[in-house]
């Protein structure tokens, strides 16, 4: 896709502070239960420690979603402008068929209103000239929206622990470094 | 075509319009302060319509928990419903984002947990309450007081134990309450940073840390028993990019913690031994000859002494011993240290919560003063400040009725904000308690005891130590009056609570004690329910003393809570701020007009005028004169208990909440995988901690982050009927230091000792 924008996640940068999934929440008042931004721990002998190198996780507004693939309604649509991955809720019958083929987990099914929901993009913040709700609250610019186009530095598409697929999930990553560590004489 | 954007916006959110226009109808009538709050949840605060901010109203608030970042808010504001809240872009500091307990705030504007009216409980810890009114509430009150008033002939039987739950400048207005009831009993002093406040005025005579903003100049960065990736995520930003610009990054910890993950080294130094490792690099910059000689012999007093000291009783390898950081590693630290020009220290409140917290804070200031970093942009010990506190506290200065009668003993309420009142001395005083063992002194005080307890801005049982002895002495108390959000573990053993507001719905005006900037916090939406304000709780307490005895209490009876944030302005806040009027501030925060360093003309504050490395005052005190090593705490367990922060909650807020379940819904207690082979526990099992004190279970997770003699547990109520509280294992030995500045030490809550089995 020519205008794809991705998240660029900077595990390096990132804190795991939590910050983008609870903006995410507060941008959308998100129903408890559900988060559409979540952070996943890094479990690799790449980074040996426990609970202190994330991947903030959100739609990964795939180059072949398989959501939209799966949607008996058609309700998904991936838009040309940035190739955000969009459910229509005038449409979505709330089937979950998304919601099991999607290989990332990312739609969640809202109880209340018997439809699935995921992140958008926020684009139509985009549009109004204003960051995604996590990449603006991010406190240490780990979490970036870029153009997929555009190459950053050290940036992987499947880092360890992130499922590989053939469905061009746009996210990329940076992994972390580890630092050097004097443990006490015992 | 905005309209088009709109209807795709409601579409792709699924917005319920019709559901929410019902809402606002009744929220206008105020119907909806009666129903019940599942209605107001969630669908009434969606935020759909992003398109256009000029279909919002924005407000200016502030975040007034006690934190470092004490951010700048922008609340977005439709239909008299806060939406959605942004950081401010104004600040540099804040820099348009918050946290995670930032970013839940519309949800505990409009949690369903949230207690809506005064209630009364029949039977403490019963979980039997009534809903009452607010006369009703304030009859039940001021009887009790005029009672003990009648029965004491003086009003020291109130008791009032407040502190960081708002830091909103108003909300002094609690402390002002009492005082405009009479001489009342005051738990002074706070659990947080005392012992550092006293060590840093021992030191330069006051304490004042550079601007945050400047480290990105600094060269080498060693953050000292902090977590800023955790507390203060806004400061983050400033080490990376000093980092960039060729700084290196150094974490002393006991933990291997999330901001220790972030630096170029990490040194695991023993617990309580920081100490002990200042003066081992302190002396091995004497051999190197390293020290700052211009700095040590122009701008400091007794530096021949404490050199003398060093070198009669320190040794590197000694510090080696003591701290389990090798010997050439504390070598190399010290001479990169004092190489890099400038070079800063933070040190962490963690560090100083232990027996010798004031004396380890004192080496550490003096390794930063010896090697001449005081003073200096991108340099400095830097611990915290109270530079931009200035303002008149109008709401916490009232008189007390006439003939009053108090206490006639020493002392009188202090805190760590003390000095800005201009209190007046008086024949009788209010009788001052230490705040940190409040159960030990609730038990201890008679002639005449306390009998009735006001909280307010604090969660007793939550955050204060030795839970198990709290409940015990909250039993001699008759009445016991919350104020509060929510109903956690204080508020379970109150007999009366009053409902308060959230930022959102108070006037007050904020400040940070680490960045420099001012921010006003506007009433974004009116108080929800019957919730007041703690300055509208005092007039209407205020009104009901009077009505039942005239003259009984001096706080006024109607106020305007807006008039009341004016009132604490003055021209020192606006000249130190650079603005005319309070109402610049709707405009953004604003950063006052300050060097970037701390004592930048190297002009102390203490008695000398000079950096005190030999400090008479502390001598004075009971302290050493110089920085000396003091000892930790003797073990009373097989293994330290470390209960910092968690990154989900601000103490006792914040982690109740169910968004915040969403991302952390358990707490654990962490230990090195070798720790719990020995016990034969694994990985997820249910597991009993236990000291002298107190017992707790909870699932534990096998982690090296957490060396093999300790065990890690966040602080953090849950609510959602978990009743995890580490403080059940948290006793209340003091700090050594805290007395001199703050009117009782702090505590020593990392100095202490548990053991762990399987459940």
């Amino acid at each position: 896709m020519k205008n794809q924008k991705a998240f660029f996640v900077d595990v390096n940068r990132c804190v795991g502070c939590y910050t983008c999934a609870m903006a995410c929440k507060n941008t959308y008042q998100v129903e408890p239960g559900i988060a559409w931004r979540n952070l996943q721990s890094v479990e690799d002998p790449s980074f040996p420690h426990r609970d202190l190198a994330f991947y903030s996780l959100a739609c990964n507004h795939c180059e072949k979603p398989a959501c939209a693939a799966a949607c008996p309604e058609k309700a998904i649509y991936k838009r040309e402008k940035d190739g955000a991955v969009v459910i229509d809720i005038d449409k979505c019958t709330g089937e979950k068929k998304c919601i099991t083929e999607c290989p990332y987990g990312v739609p969640k099914f809202n109880q209340k209103t018997a439809q699935a929901e995921k992140c958008h993009m926020c684009y139509a913040r985009q549009d109004a000239g204003k960051q995604p709700g996590c990449v603006q609250s991010c406190p240490t610019g780990a979490l970036t929206l870029v153009n997929l186009a555009e190459k950053k530095e050290g940036a992987v598409s499947f880092p360890p622990g992130f499922k590989k697929t053939d469905i061009g999930p746009s996210t990329r990553f940076r992994l972390a470094k580890v630092p050097r560590i004097v443990r006490r004489n015992s | 075509m905005e309209k088009l954007k709109q209807k795709q916006m409601e579409k792709t959110l699924a917005c319920n319009h019709s559901r929410r226009r019902f809402l606002q109808g009744l929220l206008a009538t105020g119907v909806l302060a009666t129903m019940p709050s599942g209605l107001l949840q969630p669908l009434l605060v969606e935020a759909k319509d992003l398109l256009n901010e000029a279909e919002y109203q924005i407000f200016r608030n502030a975040c007034p928990r006690n934190c470092y970042d004490t951010c700048s808010i922008k609340s977005f504001v439709k239909d008299g419903v806060l939406q959605y809240v942004e950081g401010a872009t104004e600040s540099s500091f804040t820099a348009g984002g918050l946290c995670v307990k930032g970013n839940s705030y519309a949800r505990q504007l409009y949690s369903p947990d949230r207690i809506k009216y005064p209630m009364k409980q029949i039977g403490r810890g019963s979980g039997n309450w009534k809903r009452i009114s607010w006369d009703e509430a304030l009859e039940t009150i001021s009887s009790k007081i005029l009672e003990i008033k009648a029965k004491d002939d003086n009003l020291l039987g109130l008791g009032l134990t407040k502190y960081s739950g708002n830091f909103g400048i108003t909300h002094y207005g609690v402390e002002g309450m009492m005082s405009s009831l009479g001489y009342t009993t005051r738990f002074v002093g706070t659990p947080c940073w005392p012992a550092g406040i006293d060590a840093q005025n021992y030191d330069t005579g006051s304490m004042w840390c550079n601007d945050p903003e400047d480290m990105v100049h600094s060269k080498y960065i060693i953050v000292w028993g902090a977590n800023p990736a955790f507390c203060s995520v806004h400061t983050m930003k400033y080490i990376y990019e000093a980092r960039e610009r060729g700084a290196k990054v150094v974490v002393i910890d006991p933990l291997l913690t999330q901001t220790a993950a972030k630096a170029d080294l990490y040194l695991q130094v023993a617990a309580g031994e920081d100490g002990a490792l200042a003066l081992g690099m302190a002396r091995h910059l004497v051999d190197k000859q390293l020290v700052d000689r211009e700095f040590v012999t122009r701008y400091a007093l007794g530096y021949a002494e404490f050199e003398a000291y060093l070198k009669k009783n320190i040794t590197v390898t000694w510090a080696a011993e003591k701290t389990g950081i090798p010997a050439a590693e504390i070598r190399q630290l010290a001479e990169e240290f004092a190489r890099a020009d400038p070079a800063t220290i933070w040190i962490g409140y963690g560090m100083q919560r232990h027996v010798n917290g004031g004396a380890n804070v004192r080496a550490i200031d003096a390794l930063v003063a010896m090697t001449g970093n005081i003073g200096k942009t991108g340099g400095g010990a830097r611990y915290g400040h109270l530079q931009t506190w200035g303002f008149n506290y109008h709401a916490m200065i009232q008189d007390k009725p006439a003939g009053s009668k108090g206490w006639l003993g020493k002392g009188g309420p202090m805190g760590e904000f003390h000095g800005a009142s201009g209190d007046q001395q008086a024949k009788y005083r209010d009788r001052t308690v230490n705040i940190n063992k409040i159960a030990q002194e609730i038990l201890d005080t008679n002639d005449p005891p306390v009998r009735m307890l006001w909280v307010a801005c604090k969660n007793v049982l939550s955050q204060d130590f030795d839970t198990n002895k709290i409940k015990r002495a909250f039993e001699k108390l008759e009445l016991i009056v919350a104020v509060d959000l929510f109903f956690n573990p204080t508020v379970e053993q109150a007999d009366i609570v009053l409902p308060t507001v959230t930022p959102f719905e108070d006037w007050t005006v904020n400040v940070s004690y680490w960045h420099y900037w001012l921010s006003l916090n506007e009433q974004a939406v009116k108080p929800l329910y019957e919730t007041k304000t703690d300055i509208d709780i005092a007039a209407a307490l205020s009104k009901k003393m009077n009505a039942k005895q005239p003259g009984s209490c001096t706080f006024p009876q109607e106020i305007d809570s807006k008039q009341w944030m004016e009132k604490e302005f003055n021209q020192g806040i606006y000249d130190l701020f650079g603005i005319d009027s309070w109402q610049q501030l709707r405009q953004g925060p604003v950063k006052a007009k300050l060097k970037s360093a701390s004592f930048p003309d190297r002009k102390f504050l203490t008695p000398s005028t000079k950096y005190e490395f030999r400090s008479e005052l502390a001598a004075a005190n009971g302290h050493a004169a110089l920085p000396e090593y003091k000892a930790g705490r003797k073990a009373y367990g097989p293994l330290r208990l470390l209960t910092p922060h968690s990154k989900f909650s601000l103490h006792s807020q914040f982690q109740n909440l169910d968004w915040m379940h969403d991302f952390n819904n358990e707490p654990f207690v962490y230990l090195h995988p070798q720790t719990a082979k020995s016990r034969g526990i694994k990985e997820g099992q249910l597991v009993r901690v236990f000291n002298k004190i107190g017992e707790l279970s909870m699932k534990a997770k096998l982690t090296d982050n957490v060396p093999t003699d300790a065990l890690l547990m966040y602080e953090s109520w849950f609510g959602r009927k978990n009743n995890f509280n580490v403080n059940t294992l948290v006793d209340d030995e003091s700090s050594d230091m805290g007395a001199f500045k703050t009117g009782a030490p702090g505590v020593a809550i990392h100095d202490q000792f548990a053991d762990i089995a399987k459940a």
